[in-house]
């Protein structure tokens, strides 16, 4: 396998440990799930260039229409989230706390 | 140098994904994703995807990323962490940064590499010819198939984004 896809997985294993660690932000970890779809269709788009498959060109875009659609859906979580705290900070989301 | 051009993006990509994962502010965070993103399409251009290139722009970039942007306007702190502000998130760009600075100095060094996979640099400029392809793109054609083919996709990925719309007002509408 080439070089590339190496640094590609790195890319996806980065985001993904950035996704499962948070720190204040919600918005950073929506962010993190972007990078994860960013580095999915970069990573689909080299393996079906190289190996000239030419029907499954439309798989990357698909994903990017799913991935964009699912943004969408958090990002209005967020906001609901700010509008009653204010920020969206992840201490906020507490109302299951003992 | 120009050979390599394409394992050079995907370190910058890889730099990128850093940036923003060591979580500074979140607007700092997006501006990494822009970096990764233009870099992904440089990637994705150089193997020959003219089409799927311009897609991450127009459509991540220009669309996904401009949303991010003014949620983020909306729900930001009044003074940002950037990367040198926090202890924390410079220690984890440094760490992240090391971990790539290793890795390509294991594969300069050996010209193969064994993390899962057995990744060698002899394919990175040789895309794999299978015959002729005529005047056309393979890639074009093949998204253009998606109207073809592909036609139940389509409907059932415009049917999901309706539903996701409706999804989206219901939540905002509240109460």
């Amino acid at each position: 396998m080439s070089l590339v896809y190496m640094n590609i997985m790195t890319a996806f294993m980065v985001a993904l440990a950035g996704l499962l660690m948070y720190r204040s932000h919600l918005m950073s970890s929506l962010l993190c799930l972007e990078g994860i779809m960013l580095s999915l269709f970069v990573m689909a788009s080299l393996t079906i260039l190289n190996s000239h498959f030419t029907l499954a060109s439309m798989m990357p875009i698909i994903l990017l229409v799913f991935a964009a659609c699912e943004a969408a859906l958090g990002l209005s979580l967020l906001v609901k989230v700010s509008n009653t705290y204010g920020t969206d900070y992840v201490q906020n989301l507490n109302l299951l706390q003992c | 140098m120009m050979t390599y051009i394409v394992f050079i993006l995907s370190i910058i990509f890889v730099l990128g994904f850093v940036g923003f994962s060591s979580k500074p502010s979140p607007i700092y965070g997006g501006l990494g994703l822009i970096v990764s993103g233009g870099v992904g399409c440089g990637i994705v251009l150089n193997f020959g995807g003219s089409f799927l290139g311009l897609m991450v722009f127009l459509i991540y970039l220009g669309g996904m990323m401009v949303v991010f942007g003014y949620t983020t306007a909306m729900a930001t702190e009044q003074y940002p962490e950037i990367w040198v502000s926090n202890k924390t998130v410079l220690g984890a760009f440094v760490t992240g940064l090391l971990m790539e600075i290793v890795m390509v100095y294991y594969v300069l060094k050996d010209e193969e590499v064994e993390i899962v996979f057995q990744f060698n640099g002899l394919g990175d400029w040789v895309i794999y010819d299978t015959g002729d392809s005529g005047f056309f793109s393979e890639e074009a054609m093949g998204i253009a198939a998606l109207y073809s083919y592909g036609t139940w996709l389509v409907i059932v990925t415009g049917w999901s984004l309706l539903i996701g719309v409706v999804v989206i007002m219901e939540i905002t509408r509240g109460n």
